[in-house]
């Protein structure tokens, strides 16, 4: 147990003091936040261009396509007759194309739009705006009454109201439950990724056989996983620290009251168990391999192991209490996020929760017993990447 | 005794026997030599004795101030790997504390020792540097510091001097010898048979996972070199007087004579003539390194050949 503190420490240390990490530990949040924020001003840089379209009128309906249309698409009149010279005239003021309204658009509503500017923008507001104009000159035509044709293509309105209070799905909760189930997912996987790559480093080095002639393989494996869970959590408060004046400031929503709706024991014991899982194998995984770019197929499947959890996220969001939701709250390798997200949209039986927690803390300890076997072997293999048969024969050893 | 006791060890991987039946002992005080050529089962043994892997037949146990514990208790134990390196991105004297403490070492003692054999070295001025300053050889230093900072009773060197200048052999050298003489059981294994027979006490040699020999060097050497006398002289020499097992013409008139067992050299330098006309005459042994290539045949010959990784120890 002591050891074992010495070594989490050691891994805590080294990394705190390890330029790369404090590097992604302020680059991470600012990517995030570039992420975030940049599209946004892409969007608001592109927004004024203006679009000039030529119109060859000859219903005279282009006044009420304008009215019809924002202000940054701009009908004009050609000054010259016949198509050819009009398109002369688009081409010489750098126009983005024209159309010719006539009879036949009204009957077939059919239109060409030749265009000399591929704006896509622009292109789908006039398509808009030409099936409203189509749609008024047709219903002025046939005589309809404009506000009975309102009555007959209303919409239900239909309000949904739920026959027990807790069904009703709580805004804040679900946004809560989702953000901490993509966060914990974060976590799982950075950790994972790192822990493997402290294994790597420990053989990479060949430090590995110095620190095994002073403690247990056991014991340096543990050490490991309950060293970067504890840098997964210092990562976490960092991010927090430096997050939520943010967030509280500046995003308008009520990010303090929505934390305490978080579902804190979900959280912990599936947060908890997940990382438990997927760290003995990641940690077992880093064992058996050379390095990085020599990774076998089989063990980049493991690696993307932690990711089956976001295939069944679209389902379990539409149809939280479905049998694909239950089915992936239950299973092991997806129920830690699975599990988190289905508690913020329904109320999950307690008997699935249990079962899903024995399930997701039996299958760690067996992998962690399974991952113990093959990282003592693993960690004293040089030169070469282990081979599942090998990896089998490991798991086969009798321990001592 | 004290230090540690070996008794009849194997290890099978698959269906090769690694290590069959191996029993020896590594007295404190003593320099003990693990000679094999490569793929004898050395690094195996040595992994066995650390409890990295456990034998599959056979006790290991290790004996202090009259107390005798199954396995070798990890604290007591200080052990240099061949297979050795440092954390590239750390500082020198981090790397010294951390391994120092899962010994068990409290912190300041280990400050103060880990100071004093750097400055041994000539590396004070390293303490505070990352690994990747070190030149091979300092780390090689920073390597052995970090395998007796703690003092341990029992001392496990898997090719030290490989990679080492003359200079730093000779440092290193007395330095192993120093931890014998202070009481520690040194355990090494190296190819470098000259350095061998010059630091060992004892010499145990295995081949193909089985022993060899075990003893002494002196009564290995008797036992399996008879003398050798080498002659340089005017006339050539035509003696056959049954003491002679072979002869052979160095260059020149230089005549080396390996005598039969039992033969006294003097006994048969005596019976050369008188009208001879010695220019040279040299008796001795056959060196440690002759023993070791004539019992391991099939094995490697050459020694600076022997120098890459053990991975067929491990299979």
């Amino acid at each position: 147990m002591k050891h074992m503190w010495k070594i989490a420490k050691w891994e805590i240390m080294r990394n705190l003091t390890n330029k790369q990490f404090i590097i992604g530990l302020l680059l991470t949040p600012l990517i995030m936040a570039l992420f975030a924020v940049v599209p946004v001003f892409l969007e608001r840089w592109n927004r004024p261009s203006t679009s000039t379209y030529y119109v060859i009128d000859e219903l005279g309906a282009a006044g009420q396509l304008q009215t019809l249309l924002p202000e940054n698409i701009v009908l004009a009149e050609p000054t010259e007759t016949g198509l050819a010279a009009v398109e002369k005239e688009v081409r010489e003021t750098k126009a983005s194309g024209y159309f010719v309204l006539n009879r036949e658009f009204i009957s077939t509503g059919q239109l060409e739009l030749r265009y000399n500017d591929r704006n896509m923008d622009s292109l789908s507001t006039i398509r808009q705006g030409l099936t409203a104009l189509l749609q008024h000159m047709r219903i002025a035509e046939s005589n309809i009454d404009v506000g009975e044709l309102a009555y007959v293509t209303a919409p239900a309105q239909v309000r949904q109201v739920a026959m027990e209070e807790d069904l009703e799905p709580e805004v804040m909760h679900m946004i809560v439950s989702v953000v901490f189930t993509i966060l914990i997912f974060f976590l799982i996987f950075t950790s994972g990724t790192m822990l493997m790559q402290s294994a790597l480093q420990e053989k990479r080095d060949r430090m590995a056989e110095v620190v095994l002639s002073s403690i247990r393989p056991a014991t340096l494996m543990q050490g490991k996983i309950v060293g970067h869970f504890l840098l997964g959590l210092i990562q976490l408060g960092f991010w927090l620290a430096l997050g939520l004046p943010i967030a509280v400031y500046f995003l308008d929503f009520p990010v303090l009251e929505a934390l305490k709706a978080v579902n804190l024991p979900v959280i912990l014991v599936f947060g908890l168990g997940g990382y438990l899982l997927f760290s003995a194998l990641f940690v077992s995984l880093g064992a058996t391999m050379e390095d990085m770019q020599s990774a076998s197929n089989s063990q980049g499947l493991v690696v993307m192991l932690p990711m089956l959890g976001f295939l069944f996220m679209g389902p379990v969001t539409t149809n939280p209490d479905g049998a694909i939701a239950v089915f992936a709250s239950l299973f092991p390798f997806t129920s830690p996020s699975i599990m988190m997200l289905r508690s913020g949209l329904t109320t999950v039986p307690l008997w699935q929760n249990l079962t899903a927690m024995a399930l997701l803390l039996g299958t760690a300890f067996l992998t962690t017993l399974m991952a113990t076997k093959i990282f003592r072997l693993g960690m004293l293999m040089y030169g070469k990447n282990a081979t599942p048969r090998e990896i089998i024969r490991w798991l086969r050893y009798k321990e001592n | 005794m004290d230090g540690l006791i070996v008794k009849g060890i194997s290890k099978v991987y698959g269906s090769t026997t690694v290590v069959d039946n191996i029993s020896f002992q590594a007295a404190q005080g003593k320099i003990l030599g693990v000679l094999g050529p490569n793929g004898a089962g050395k690094t195996t043994i040595i992994r066995m004795i650390m409890g990295i892997t456990a034998p599959d037949q056979g006790e290991i146990f290790f004996q202090e101030g009259g107390k005798r514990t199954r396995g070798v208790p990890l604290n007591l134990v200080g052990y240099l790997p061949e297979e050795r390196g440092l954390y590239k991105e750390t500082k020198v004297m981090n790397i010294l504390l951390f391994l120092a403490g899962l010994k068990d070492m409290p912190k300041q003692s280990a400050k103060e020792r880990a100071m004093e054999w750097l400055r041994k070295f000539g590396l004070e001025e390293y303490a505070n540097k990352k690994v990747e300053q070190l030149s091979k050889g300092m780390a090689q230093k920073v390597q052995f510091i970090a395998s007796i900072l703690h003092e341990p009773k029992f001392v496990v060197l898997d090719e030290p001097f490989s990679g080492l200048d003359p200079v730093s052999q000779d440092q290193f050298k007395a330095e192993i010898r120093a931890l014998a003489t202070s009481g520690a059981a040194v355990l090494l294994s190296s190819h470098q048979m000259g350095i061998v027979e010059e630091l060992c006490d004892e010499i145990f040699l295995i081949h193909k996972g089985k022993e060899v020999v075990q003893g002494d060097l002196q009564s290995i050497k008797e036992r399996y070199g008879n003398f050798r006398v080498d002659v340089l002289a005017d006339q050539e020499i035509s003696l056959d007087n049954g003491r002679v097992e072979s002869f052979q013409v160095l260059n020149g008139s230089r005549y080396r004579f390996i005598l039969r067992e039992g033969v006294e050299p003097l006994e048969f330098v005596h019976s050369f003539p008188a009208e001879l006309g010695i220019r040279e005459l040299v008796i001795s042994r056959p060196s440690l390194h002759d023993i070791f290539v004539q019992i391991a045949q099939g094995g490697v010959e050459d020694e600076a050949y022997v120098e890459d990784s053990q991975m067929g120890d491990y299979a």
